[in-house]
């Protein structure tokens, strides 16, 4: 084939080849697929925006963005987790620059206007002798997501009214993957998110959370150090599960059977030590696992995966359960990696010590495992760009075709080797939202997940 | 060490001059890729460290970094730079091969305290890196560095990196500084 480019213009059906596990690469870098992942995505989506922990108490609040818009979450005076966009209905200036703090109010700096901790438009300069009465201050406040809920303490933020509600969306995939993190007790964000930028189309980034295929190479230089059990990056028992609208966890999992046996121990010895599993090495990894509530909670094929979820479409729940990973995209060759560590807070401070220093040794930019990831995303954004190389789709088809879904109760599982289908399906659902122009469409013609074969 | 105050002029003169010299050669080993020797250059108990800094009002100026034991950048002590030192010889050790080319500068030295045989010293740094297609990064920033002064002479017994950037403009922190 030459580097003529045949095909027709885009069009969003012909872009994601489920079956053959084909992704064409002008997802990655065509602008005006970009505006329409803006639109159709991210300002439809329900977006991770913060941890209630963040902002505890009134005035508290915590700068985000949700795809393009940069936003504000805050506590209000009532204690109500507000999510405001941060952009002065005036003439449009960014009301808070900083991070992250305390503030009584949202001034701007721009004429002055002032902002209740709910968007609520309190002063403005001039408004007797200027405005001379025309001014309809109730009219006039900061606009807000048009929906926010909490799951756990997890804080999400919709633009769209028409949204289905938090747990709706994230359904049974999207739950467990959240109670990873929150199952576990009370926990909270330890201070200090760290981000930075790598010259990559998100998706690229948010595709490699699923990838147990890299680390053998991507990695081989952290793993040499013998710093990390060559079980835990490679490990041979894989399990996926896949949810309604994008959620996925991919990576290792327990067998039934394993899973069973462990619960069968500490139902008799009614002992927490701590249980095998891909990361056995904190006391902490897995017991929690073990208990009654925790069970019933995520249900029999959720308590058994260790995998990596992806709240779809950029929120990955990561380093075992211990730490989210936000990729958010800041135009089509450029996504900011945000990490958000946590902790439960009945930790002993040497527990507390480990959980942190793990994170900040293996991910974030100078983590021994991190650090290596961020070139490949980028080549491969590259990759995409070429005149001759955009032409020839991604090769997303390890186990296409080749995998049962195995149903347990409501929950299914498919147990297999490394494969690709949290990938695979990643980018379905990606065409899915692209395609449909509202979401009552969405609801209505999302692609379902598998039940037979993947 | 006497304390910087009882110094003559001459004294803090040599004192400012052999610091300066130990920094100016310990970046040249990291430039060097020389990690081994710059190994040799720190303490047994070192502690090398980059908070995270957060944009913040100037109001609340006080909180832009973070505190020992929350969330860092880097929080390693001699065991854990050795495990990054191997971690760049390692063969297929992807952010540093190709290699970096690495340049550390070091200015406005100041010798902050002289205590028993310890120098606390505060300096500016670049720290700029180039890779392939002439790929630059560049980090600014402030260090407060502990030396200590031993039988083999000066060793670097702690380091305190406090970066500019808020938002990291750089793929990842693959290098030392």
């Amino acid at each position: 084939m030459g580097a003529k480019d045949r095909r027709a213009p885009l069009d969003v059906a012909e872009l994601v080849d489920f079956e053959r596990g084909l992704v064409d690469r002008r997802i990655f870098t065509d602008p005006a697929i970009y505006q329409l992942e803006l639109r159709n995505i991210f300002a439809r989506v329900w977006n991770f925006v913060c941890h209630e922990s963040q902002i505890p108490t009134p005035g508290r609040y915590f700068r985000n963005a949700i795809g393009n818009d940069s936003v504000i979450a805050v506590r209000d005076r009532e204690g109500a987790v507000r999510v405001l966009l941060n952009t002065c209905p005036h003439r449009g200036n960014s009301v808070c620059r900083a991070d992250e703090g305390v503030a009584r109010s949202f001034f701007c700096s721009y004429h002055g206007w002032n902002f209740d901790l709910n968007g609520d438009l309190l002063g403005v300069p001039g408004y007797d002798d200027f405005y001379r009465g025309t001014l309809d201050k109730s009219q006039w406040g900061m606009a807000s997501a048009a929906q926010v809920q909490s799951y756990n303490g997890f804080v999400f933020a919709t633009l769209d009214s028409e949204a289905p509600p938090l747990e709706e969306f994230l359904g049974w995939v999207g739950r467990v993957g959240l109670d990873m993190l929150c199952a576990r007790g009370e926990i909270e964000v330890v201070p200090g998110v760290q981000r930075n930028l790598i010259q990559c189309n998100w998706k690229l980034a948010v595709d490699n959370l699923f990838d147990w295929y890299h680390p053998k190479v991507s990695h081989a230089s952290a793993v040499r150090l013998n710093v990390l059990p060559e079980s835990t990056l490679y490990p041979n028992d894989q399990m996926v599960l896949l949810g309604d609208y994008g959620h996925a966890i991919g990576g290792p999992g327990l067998s039934s059977e394993n899973q069973a046996r462990l619960e069968r121990q500490h139902d008799e010895s009614a002992q927490t030590a701590g249980a095998d599993g891909a990361d056995g090495s904190r006391r902490h990894a897995h017991a929690w696992r073990l208990r009654e509530d925790v069970r019933e909670r995520m249900g029999p094929v959720g308590v058994r995966t260790r995998g990596h979820p992806n709240i779809f479409p950029n929120l990955w729940v990561a380093s075992g359960g211990t730490q989210l990973c936000l990729r958010v995209p800041r135009g089509r060759g450029v996504t900011e990696l945000q990490w958000y560590t946590f902790v439960e807070k009945d930790m002993t401070p040497a527990e507390r010590r480990e959980v942190i220093q793990h994170a900040i040794h293996f991910f974030g930019p100078a983590g021994l495992l991190e650090q290596d990831d961020g070139e490949n995303w980028s080549h491969s954004t590259r990759g995409a760009a070429g005149t001759a190389a955009g032409t020839r789709p991604l090769n997303f088809a390890m186990g296409a075709g080749l995998d049962a879904v195995r149903a347990d109760g409501d929950q299914a599982s498919i147990d297999t080797v490394v494969n690709e289908h949290g990938q695979r399906w990643t980018y379905q659902a990606w065409a899915d939202w692209l395609a449909a122009p509202d979401w009552p469409s969405l609801v209505a013609n999302h692609t379902a997940p598998p039940t037979e074969v993947i | 060490m006497k304390a910087l105050a009882a110094m003559t002029l001459d004294e803090r003169v040599r004192l400012q001059f052999e610091v300066e010299q130990f920094l100016y050669r310990e970046a040249e080993l990291l430039d060097d890729r020389e990690f081994e020797r710059w190994l040799e250059l720190l303490t047994d108990d070192v502690h090398y460290w980059m908070p995270v800094r957060r944009t913040t009002t100037a109001r609340e100026a006080d909180g832009a970094f973070t505190q020992p034991g929350e969330m860092a950048f880097f929080d390693d002590d001699r065991a854990m730079l050795e495990t990054r030192v191997a971690k760049l010889r390692a063969r297929n050790s992807w952010a540093e091969d190709p290699p970096s080319r690495t340049r550390h500068f070091v200015t406005n030295v100041q010798i902050k305290d002289v205590a028993e045989d310890e120098i606390t010293v505060a300096c500016a740094f670049r720290l700029s890196r180039t890779r392939l297609d002439s790929e630059e990064d560049s980090w600014v920033g402030r260090r407060e560095d502990v030396l200590r002064l031993t039988p083999a002479g000066l060793r670097l017994a702690r380091r305190h990196i406090f970066l500019e950037q808020t938002l990291l403009l750089a793929q990842n922190l693959s290098n030392l500084f």
